[in-house]
């Protein structure tokens, strides 16, 4: 077998040396059969070898036929064809450059996606990911949140259906490597959680669960990247990390390029040590599990909810009976929401290639209808019909593989740009044009080929080219059919247009209704920071409190400031990085063992809505006579009051926060504008209780209203800071106009990237239909000139040529809007104020479209109009 | 020249193995030794021996090398190799089995 594979490379890649051995053979034949000749009939030399060759036969038929049982020909032969379609293409670049790019595009377009597809749908970098699992508290299918340190000692202590479970939180704290600290958002883990994943360190340890008890010695785990960056690298083990000024030591690295754990990335991974709980909540932390050898999904949700109703009998504070603890799959928190943002652009790219590869097709059949002389006579020299097939086969394959290379080259870019737009997709930094994704080039180059190939291919096999070329016609198809095809690919690729342009004109639209919502506080002259002190000094109510009430008002003078007040989130917040409370209304109790209300819980001080400009309604704000021995007041926003006393005045009321039964009663004290922390597309529900009553926090946003603009007053503020200690941590200094468009930026980027593919995919339509028509009037030049000589004006000429091209358009623009109506319900979830099928919108694109149709058409259309009716007619074309 | 038969269909390749059964030949040999083994009435088409000889090879029934022939010059010898003679028998053994049941159908009235 192998022997025979080697003689056969041999046959092709040495076909010269196989070739002379083949003379030599029937050189020496031919000799020993004249020389028998003379011998046995004494025919002259001459006379004997003529006899010898003519027995012998055709020389080059026989080396044909010796070709063929090696088995070789057709690869011979076809790479001859290839040479010859490369030369072909080479000659006709008004054909092979658009044809290249195009499918180039359309390819690259779709592999970059499919890198990204592949990325956030494929394999999780753990061991057997498909067994680890996030634990949710749940208590309907649309409501699920965090948990509780008593939820995971339970779950941790209890669950038999889990190998292991590991809890973490998320904190932003200053962190200090040697350096100035900044604040980083840093993990804190149990160990189980690590050990849950089944990561394998690249130096050290990681946290084990003796580190897991309070009063074991801190320590830390740190990726690759901060180990090499700040820690010396490998000596990283052993040396100290100052964590919210507490030394940490380093035990253990990451694995090189990990710096995200099931979906949470950070550079830093300490250790999370649990004090028992004196009640179920505060929830807040995400709990993840491996599931044991043997146990499924579904025996994991039974065994945690029997877990979740023995919780209820041992905490009472909170009263929810509904809520179970419930297990998901790892993957799909990671994928989450990011599967239709992934989605949609899958579908456009799908889009935009279709159009591309009718576009190429549509070419290939006005080329092939050209070339039906060479093909003819082709055939007439000898040229079997399965030879035209391959030679037609051949070319295709060419384009497109050319095109494949183009598209790994444009698709590796175009997910560089996608990386810098950086829009919500998960894992997307993860995403690499990979061997798969170029085999994936490959494989779409391949389809594309045969689409692009089929109709040269049916003509072929139904027409003999052959017989034409003694019919006198020069060409086929300048008759109905061949139009008709284009004619349909004309349609189609408009119709495939049409839903695209209306996705992107409906998220445009949703976009700049989102930019135009007012975010319920004053733009301009308002900065912020984020402000972190280390807990090591500043570990308590009393040493914030002093703090800030010593630094605020020294802070109020500084460049240009005008009031600067403190809050615990920075809004517009879509991703919710902010408290949320639950409380039970006095004059409104949800009743035993329901599940209590929960709103966005916002602490500020006393000087915030003044800072933000947000306007008291009814009631009175936060006075320094809120202390933390007065009783405890909230202030709410304008939607919240609508929401929970419709039609009533709601100052005065009084609330049962956070499920605290014991606690003295809050009452809401005023009435303020919305500001809309849940992002510009929510309503803005919020109650602010008063840092000033005991809530003081460590990390903070630190709001600046200044005479001036930007974030002017802001160095003059760190330095003070700094000055006071040297351990704060002041980063993320912004304006609040670019908080707010950062917080659009999800809805911007979906937009922009959609105009962007529906653009391309118009482009491609106008090219097509600009295409057929200059075509139609090409060969319809002569008729063409016999209407003019017998009176037609250019005007009549202009709209029989525009008809036909807008014709084909519309119903491409009627097929794509029947296909709109029905496909963008889907994206109803990602429309702001903006219904799936809002008519304005559609119109618009339709018009858009119509317009962009109506140009591609008039070139062609004039320079039909300008035919000059002697000179067609003369010429032969 | 005597009266010549055309080949049938597929007795090329055993009359090539049984040529080289004797021993290895070159092209030429082979295509003499066929004539003289029939009494000159089999000619094989030279046009097709070599096909035949490179189909066989690429089988891997013969093996090919260059020598020095009888006749002092340079050739290419065809020998049979073992898979080559177990091909040999079998396909002896079939035309046999044929060429009985053949005349045995031409004897029947």
């Amino acid at each position: 077998m192998i022997a025979r594979l080697v003689r056969r490379l041999r046959a092709l890649f040495r076909s010269d040396t196989v070739d002379r051995e083949l003379s030599a053979e029937i050189e020496l034949h031919l000799e020993l059969e004249a020389e028998e000749l003379m011998r046995t009939e004494g025919l002259s030399p001459e006379a004997a070898r003529r006899r010898a060759r003519i027995a012998f036969g055709s020389v080059t038929r026989y080396r044909e036929e010796q070709r063929d049982a090696r088995g070789v020909r057709w690869i011979e032969e076809s790479l001859a064809d290839l040479k010859y379609a490369v030369r072909v293409l080479l000659r006709s670049p008004g054909y092979t450059i658009p044809a290249v790019l195009v499918l180039g595009l359309g390819i690259g377009a779709t592999t970059a996606i499919f890198s990204v597809v592949t990325t956030t749908f494929g394999r999780l970098p753990y061991p057997d990911a498909d067994r680890l699992i996030r634990i949710y508290e749940q208590n309907s299918p649309r409501n699920r949140w965090t948990t509780s340190v008593a939820d995971f000692q339970a779950v941790a202590s209890q669950a038999r259906t889990l190998r292991v479970v590991g809890t973490i939180v998320v904190r932003s704290v200053p962190v200090a490597a040697g350096a100035e600290p900044q604040t980083m958002t840093v993990v804190p883990v149990t160990s189980g959680f690590m050990r849950a994943l089944g990561i394998r360190p690249e130096s050290g340890r990681l946290i084990e669960p003796a580190d897991d008890s309070v009063g074991a010695a801190p320590v830390v785990v740190v990726s690759d990247g901060f180990a090499r960056r700040w820690l010396g690298g490998p000596a990283a083990v052993g040396k100290n990390v100052m964590l919210d000024g507490r030394a940490h030591t380093v035990v253990g690295v990451l694995p090189r390029g990990l710096n995200r754990l099931a979906g949470f990335r950070a550079d830093i991974w300490p250790v999370l040590q649990l004090k028992p709980p004196t009640r179920r909540g505060p929830f807040g932390m995400w709990m993840f599990g491996r599931l044991a050898d043997g146990a499924t999904l579904d025996d994991c949700r039974r065994e945690l909810a029997d877990i979740s109703i023995r919780l209820q009998g041992v905490w009472s504070d909170f009263p929810d009976r509904d809520t179970r603890l419930t297990p998901y799959t790892l993957r799909s928190w990671i994928v989450g929401d990011g599967a239709r943002t992934i989605g949609v652009f899958g579908v456009a790219v799908i889009l935009v290639l279709l159009i591309a590869v009718a576009n190429v097709a549509s070419l290939t059949l006005v080329r092939t209808l050209r070339r039906w002389r060479e093909l003819a006579l082709r055939s007439a020299l000898g040229a079997s019909r399965a030879r035209l097939v391959r030679l037609v086969t051949i070319e295709c394959t060419a384009l497109a593989v050319t095109g494949a290379a183009l598209g790994i080259a444009l698709g590796a870019a175009g997910l560089r740009v996608l990386l810098a737009i950086g829009p919500f997709i998960p894992r997307l930094d993860e995403a690499r044009l990979d061997a798969r994704a170029a085999a994936f080039a490959v494989g779409v180059a391949v389809l594309a080929a045969i689409v692009v190939a089929s109709y040269p291919l049916v003509l072929l096999v139904r027409r003999d080219p052959g017989a034409s070329l003694s019919g006198g016609t020069r060409t086929v198809g300048d008759g109905q059919h061949a139009q008709s095809v284009r004619g349909a690919f004309v349609v189609g690729e408009f119709a495939l247009a049409l839903p695209l342009l209306a996705v992107a004109g409906l998220l445009l639209n949703s976009f700049l209704r989102l930019q135009s919502v007012d975010p319920g506080f004053a733009l301009e002259p308002v900065a912020t920071a984020r402000i972190s002190l280390p807990v090591a000094r500043y570990g308590n109510d009393t040493v914030l409190a002093e703090f800030w009430t010593r630094m605020l008002p020294a802070l109020g003078n500084l460049g240009g400031a005008t009031l600067v007040s403190l809050g615990d989130a920075l809004p517009p917040d879509p991703r919710q990085n902010f408290n949320q409370n639950n409380f039970d209304l006095i004059d409104h109790p949800v009743g035993e063992g329901r599940p209590q209300s929960v709103s966005s819980w916002i602490t500020v001080t006393r000087g915030y809505f003044g800072t933000l400009g947000v306007p008291l309604l009814e009631g009175r704000l936060f006075t320094p006579a809120d202390t933390g021995t007065s009783p405890p007041v909230v202030v709410v926003s304008r939607a919240w009051a609508r929401h929970y006393f419709s039609g009533e005045d709601a100052v005065g009321r009084q609330m049962i926060e956070g499920g605290c039964v014991t606690c003295p009663r809050t009452t809401i004290v005023g009435v303020v504008g919305d500001v809309r922390y849940d992002g510009l597309a929510l309503p803005g529900e919020a109650v602010y209780a008063p840092m000033e009553q005991g809530a003081w926090r460590r990390t903070l946003f630190l709001f600046v209203r200044t005479h001036g603009t930007g974030t002017a007053a802001l160095p003059a503020i760190r330095a003070a800071l700094l000055a006071v200690d040297a351990g704060v941590s002041i980063d993320q200094p912004q304006a609040m106009r670019e908080v707010v468009e950062g917080s659009i930026d999800q809805p911007r980027h979906l937009a922009t990237l959609l105009l962007g593919f529906a653009v391309a995919a118009l482009a491609l339509a106008a090219v097509g239909i600009f295409g057929l028509l200059s075509y139609i009037v090409a060969s319809r030049r002569r008729e063409i000139g016999v209407r003019m000589a017998l009176g037609a004006d250019a005007r009549a000429v202009v709209g029989m040529i525009v008809g036909r091209g807008l014709w084909l358009a519309g119903l491409g623009a009627v097929i794509g809007l029947a296909v709109a109506v029905v496909t963008t319900r889907w994206l109803a979830a990602s429309l702001f104020q903006v219904s799936p099928t809002d008519p304005v919108t559609l119109g618009l694109v339709t018009l858009a479209l119509l317009v962009v149709a109506l140009v591609a058409c008039w070139l062609p259309a004039r320079r039909a109009a300008t035919t000059d009716p002697v000179g067609a007619l003369r010429t032969e074309t | 020249m005597a009266e010549r038969a055309d080949l049938l269909q597929g007795t090329l390749d055993l009359l090539i193995l049984k040529a080289l059964v004797l021993g290895p030949l070159h092209g030429w040999g082979i295509s003499k030794r066929l004539r003289q083994l029939s009494s000159e009435v089999l000619d094989v088409g030279q046009g097709s021996l070599y096909p035949a000889l490179y189909r066989l090879e690429d089988k891997g029934w013969i093996s090919a090398h260059w020598g020095e022939s009888p006749e002092g010059r340079r050739a290419k010898f065809y020998t049979l190799t073992p898979s080559g003679r177990k091909q040999f028998a079998a396909e002896r053994s079939e035309w046999k089995l044929f060429s009985s049941a053949v005349n045995h159908v031409l004897r029947a009235t």
